[in-house]
């Protein structure tokens, strides 16, 4: 074999070399463990943080909430739909002894009329004129710009909890 | 606010019926464009390449050397668009150890390596060997360093040795051509296989992105040929430019007619996708898909390479007419590019409505940086036409073969 | 002849001896790509195999789902950004289909057209359907995203390159990339509460329980229940994605 060939295939064998020792290096551990993917990015998909605590965590503390809520309306709504994410809340409410919450622990309280209206506001969505077979599903609609919303003495906006207690509409 | 983000609120603004709300964004943007585009060059001019070895056709011997470095200049850059628009431009070296076997841009790293490496690399050192080695003992100083080490401090330049190196080359060549085959054929196939994009996915795109690539290609080899002739102050050789006209007029027949039955089936069968995407061609694309791909891009130079076969003008005129065709093929094929990738993504996939396209001048992923990845190809070109000047080469060694 | 004949014979040893070689070597090349036949993979996964159901008759159009996924997942507020997100469909009298879905729905839903106009309308909360044959997993190219032998599709984010492929496969449009990270975001099934035996946020928060998952290889699970008791339908069952998310009273124009 002529001298130049040689010299070319051996460059390339080099580089093929140098790839593969690259390859050896660079594949991470997990790789191919379970499939074409790292076996660890599932444990490391896992490990992120919670923020919603799941709705039989409040009642330890708010019994008396939850019994309330169990008799109205309001009964399959779950408390942080309403309150929004509620873990930090659980873990760390109880180590105030005095009941008196830093802010940032504190839940938001939807008192706004907007926010009852997110569910509650009519939509021809929200009637089901077609599929009213199932009516335990029917949602009770107003219009929450006529609904109740000036007070009658002095005008003003009333919030939707002056009138319904939000956990026993 | 981030700039990126405005830009979002503002395109949110004009979106048009519903988009799903992922899709306002738009992924894939100019520097996608770019890269099927600079693939593109790269496979055409190759293949003009070696329409002159394989097919022995000696009248584009002027273009050969020229075509080869043209191809391997734009090569070098092809996958610096696609690497910069990353969101990890540090992670690409993954595709190469982990490349996932059902996915065509994973194959394609390979394809492209084993075109860069094997063909081009390999053809023009087989093809400038013996030169460089002849030119090292000419230089003096670091040029000499360069083609020393550029020829792997090989010596022989016996006829017998000159004469394997032909050999070896024509065999490489008659590898390249379907190797540049596939490279587009594959990077039509990125586009062609996502089944979702309705506007992508067809069977002949990688049909008809090979043959607007090889138009492109032929057309930049035939814009570089007249401006460097420019340059040089030489005459420009008439008979080997009309004859790539030739081959660009027929190919382009072809790329058109493809392009042509596309659109025809995609009308005759209207499938769930056709409205959306008949107001997308009447809207959103009207410009760059009438305007620029068709009329410009494809019909004006059909017209007038077709009478160019049947009446000649005079040698100057000519050149010029050659000029501006070939011009207005690159925009043209440009806008195809930008048709086939933008035009994919302004319309939603529920089929209800439209995006808009918006990116800004500067940033990652602005029109300076693909500006910067169409000019450094050219540069790039100029340094290895000043270290492997093919007008300099000795005559003889390809009639060898 | 004799001579011949022996010559004859080993010529067909030869052949034999070819053909056999360059079978083997023929069907061990085609096994390697085997992967390109990705559709006909069988569903994988011999534990659990989650699937969901979503019911378009109970669902309020709260927005709810798409606030808590924000939430618990932190994905960026912007109106871009969605693992999880609520349509409106109204089609009216004169059969024009009209679809919403403002700031991905958290912020509620106005009624845009009179009541006498319209022929129905309903509310369609979108996720990712966590395909069986995925689109997107099929054209990573590096292997950061994949389906887990529980039937989640989840991303790499140490992995993912960014190359949005995956983004454009998707035919539902179930994935960003994250602006932070420059990576692929995507639903995950909240897996990170799944492995504390809790619901994923959108599936805890909803009011009216319109959303159910569970185990398919369990037959007794509440997904097979609800499977077995509507008629349930998945988007876009022409492109064989395997779709595990399953609607009950799907109406046809919902894409
Ligand atoms: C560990 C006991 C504990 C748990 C569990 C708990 N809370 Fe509380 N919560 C408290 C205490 C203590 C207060 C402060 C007492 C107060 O201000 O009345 C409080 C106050 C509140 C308030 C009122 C805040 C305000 O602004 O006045 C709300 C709303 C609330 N909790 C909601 C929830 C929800 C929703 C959950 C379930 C996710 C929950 N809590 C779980 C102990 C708990
Ligand atoms: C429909 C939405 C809604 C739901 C569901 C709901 N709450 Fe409330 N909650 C409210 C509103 C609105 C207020 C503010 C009432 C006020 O300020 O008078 C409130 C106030 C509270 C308070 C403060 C009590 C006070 O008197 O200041 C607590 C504690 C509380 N909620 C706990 C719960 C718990 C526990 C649950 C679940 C069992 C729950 N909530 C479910 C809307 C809701
Ligand atoms: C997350 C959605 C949601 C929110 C927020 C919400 N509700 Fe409700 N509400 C419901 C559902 C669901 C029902 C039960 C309908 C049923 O079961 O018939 C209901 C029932 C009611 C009813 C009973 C209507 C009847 O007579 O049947 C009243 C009153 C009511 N809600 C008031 C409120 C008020 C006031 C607020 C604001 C604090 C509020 N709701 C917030 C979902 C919501
Ligand atoms: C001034 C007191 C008042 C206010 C403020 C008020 N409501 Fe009511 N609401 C009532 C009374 C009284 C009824 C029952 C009689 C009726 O149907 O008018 C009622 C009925 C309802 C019903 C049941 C309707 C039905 O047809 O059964 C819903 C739902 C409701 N309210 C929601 C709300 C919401 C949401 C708000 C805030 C946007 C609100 N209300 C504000 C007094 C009030």
């Amino acid at each position: 074999m002529p001298q130049h060939l040689k010299r070319l295939i051996s460059f390339f064998a080099i580089l093929l070399i140098l790839f593969l020792i690259m390859r050896q290096v660079l594949i991470p551990k997990s790789f191919g463990q379970l499939g074409h993917y790292r076996a660890d990015a599932i444990s490391e998909n896992q490990v992120r943080e919670l923020h919603y605590a799941g709705s039989e965590n409040c009642t330890k503390c708010h019994d008396s909430i939850h019994i309330e809520k169990d008799e109205g309306y309001h009964k399959q709504l779950k408390c942080e739909v309403c309150h929004g994410p509620g873990l930090k809340h659980t873990q760390y409410a109880d180590k105030f002894k005095d009941g008196h919450l830093p802010d940032s622990l504190l839940l938001h309280k939807p008192i706004e009329r907007k926010e009852c209206a997110l569910c509650h506001q009519k939509n021809a969505a929200r009637t089901k004129i077609l599929f009213d077979t199932i009516d335990n599903t029917m949602i009770v609609q107003i219009d929450a710009m006529k609904h109740k919303l000036l007070n009658k003495k002095t005008k003003e906006e009333q919030k939707c909890i002056k009138c319904h207690n939000p956990h026993q509409p | 606010m981030e700039p990126h983000l405005q830009n979002l609120y503002e395109v949110l603004s004009k979106v048009d019926g519903y988009v799903y709300p992922n899709e306002i964004e738009l992924n894939w943007s100019i520097l996608i464009v770019l890269y099927p585009y600079i693939t593109g060059l790269v496979a055409g001019a190759f293949i003009l390449a070696s329409l002159e070895r394989i097919f022995k056709l000696h009248i584009l011997k002027p273009t050969y050397g020229l075509a080869l470095l043209t191809a391997f200049s734009f090569m070098l850059v092809a996958t610096m668009p696609l690497i910069s628009h990353l969101g990890k431009p540090l992670r690409a070296y993954e595709i190469m150890i982990t490349p996932h076997s059902s996915s065509a841009m994973a194959i394609f790293g390979f394809v492209y390596l084993w075109y860069l490496m094997v063909v081009l690399l390999l053809e023009i050192w087989f093809d400038y060997r013996c030169d460089m080695i002849i030119w090292a003992n000419e230089t003096k100083g670091f040029k000499r360093f360069l083609y020393r080490a550029l020829s792997l401090w090989t010596t022989d330049i016996s006829p017998k040795a000159v004469a394997l190196d032909n050999k070896i080359g024509y065999i490489i060549t008659v590898i390249g051509v379907p190797s540049a085959f596939l490279l587009h054929g594959y990077v039509g196939f990125i586009f062609g296989s996502i089944k979702a994009n309705p506007w992508w996915s067809t069977v002949l795109m990688p049909v008809i992105f090979l043959f607007s690539a090889m138009v492109s290609g032929i057309a930049l080899v035939m814009f570089i040929y007249i401006i460097l002739n420019k340059i040089r102050k030489i005459s420009v050789d008439m008979a080997c430019l009309d004859t790539i006209a030739k081959y660009l007029f027929y190919i382009l027949i072809i790329d058109f007619t493809l392009e042509g039955l596309d659109q025809i089936h995609r009308i005759y069968e209207a499938e769930e996708s056709f409205e959306v995407l008949h107001m997308l061609v009447f809207g959103r694309l009207f410009f760059t898909l009438f305007i620029m791909q068709g009329l410009f891009g494809t019909v004006i130079p059909l017209i007038t390479l077709a009478i160019l076969q049947f009446y000649k003008p005079k040698v100057q005129i000519r050149k010029i007419i050659y000029f501006i065709i070939a011009t207005l093929i690159l925009i043209g094929i440009f806008f195809m590019r930008w048709n086939v990738v933008i035009g994919g993504q302004l319309f939603s996939k529920s089929f209800y409505g439209y995006t808009s396209f918006k990116i800004g001048l500067i940033g990652a992923e602005g029109y300076l940086m693909a500006a910067v990845w169409i000019i450094v190809p050219f540069l790039i070109l100029t340094f290895l036409l000043w270290l492997l000047p093919p007008w300099k080469k000795k005559e003889d060694e390809i009639q060898v073969i | 002849m004799k001579n011949n004949k022996s010559n004859l014979s080993r010529r067909d040893f030869f052949k034999n001896g070819a053909i056999i070689v360059g079978g083997i070597a023929v069907a061990s090349a085609i096994t390697t790509f085997d992967s390109v036949l990705f559709a006909l993979e069988p569903p994988k996964g011999k534990g659990k195999w989650y699937g969901i159901g979503i019911d378009i008759n109970k669902c309020i159009g709260c927005g709810k789902c798409a606030n808590a996924c924000k939430l618990e997942n932190n994905v960026p507020k912007e109106p871009f950004y969605f693992r999880s997100w609520v349509e409106q469909y109204t089609i009216k009298n004169d059969g024009t289909i009209k679809v919403e879905s403002p700031n991905g729905g958290i912020d509620g839903f106005q009624q845009s057209i009179p009541d006498e106009e319209i022929f129905k309308s309903f509310f369609v909360p979108k996720m990712c359907n966590h395909c069986a044959k995925s689109p997107c997993t099929q054209v990573c190219p590096v292997g950061a995203t994949f389906e887990t032998p529980e039937g989640i599709v989840l991303v790499d984010p140490n992995y993912c390159i960014g190359c949005r492929y995956c983004v454009q496969a998707c035919p539902y449009g179930c994935r960003y990339v994250h602006p932070d990270t420059g990576t692929v975001d995507k639903c995950t099934l909240c897996i990170h509460r799944l492995k504390k035996g809790l619901q994923p946020a959108c599936f805890e928060i909803c009011p009216t329980e319109a959303r159910i998952f569970g185990d398919l290889n369990d037959l007794e699970s509440k997904i097979n229940y609800f499977l077995k008791n509507h008629t349930c339908m998945v988007i876009k069952p022409h492109l064989n994605t395997g779709s595990k998310l399953f609607y009950n009273a799907l109406s046809s124009e919902v894409r």
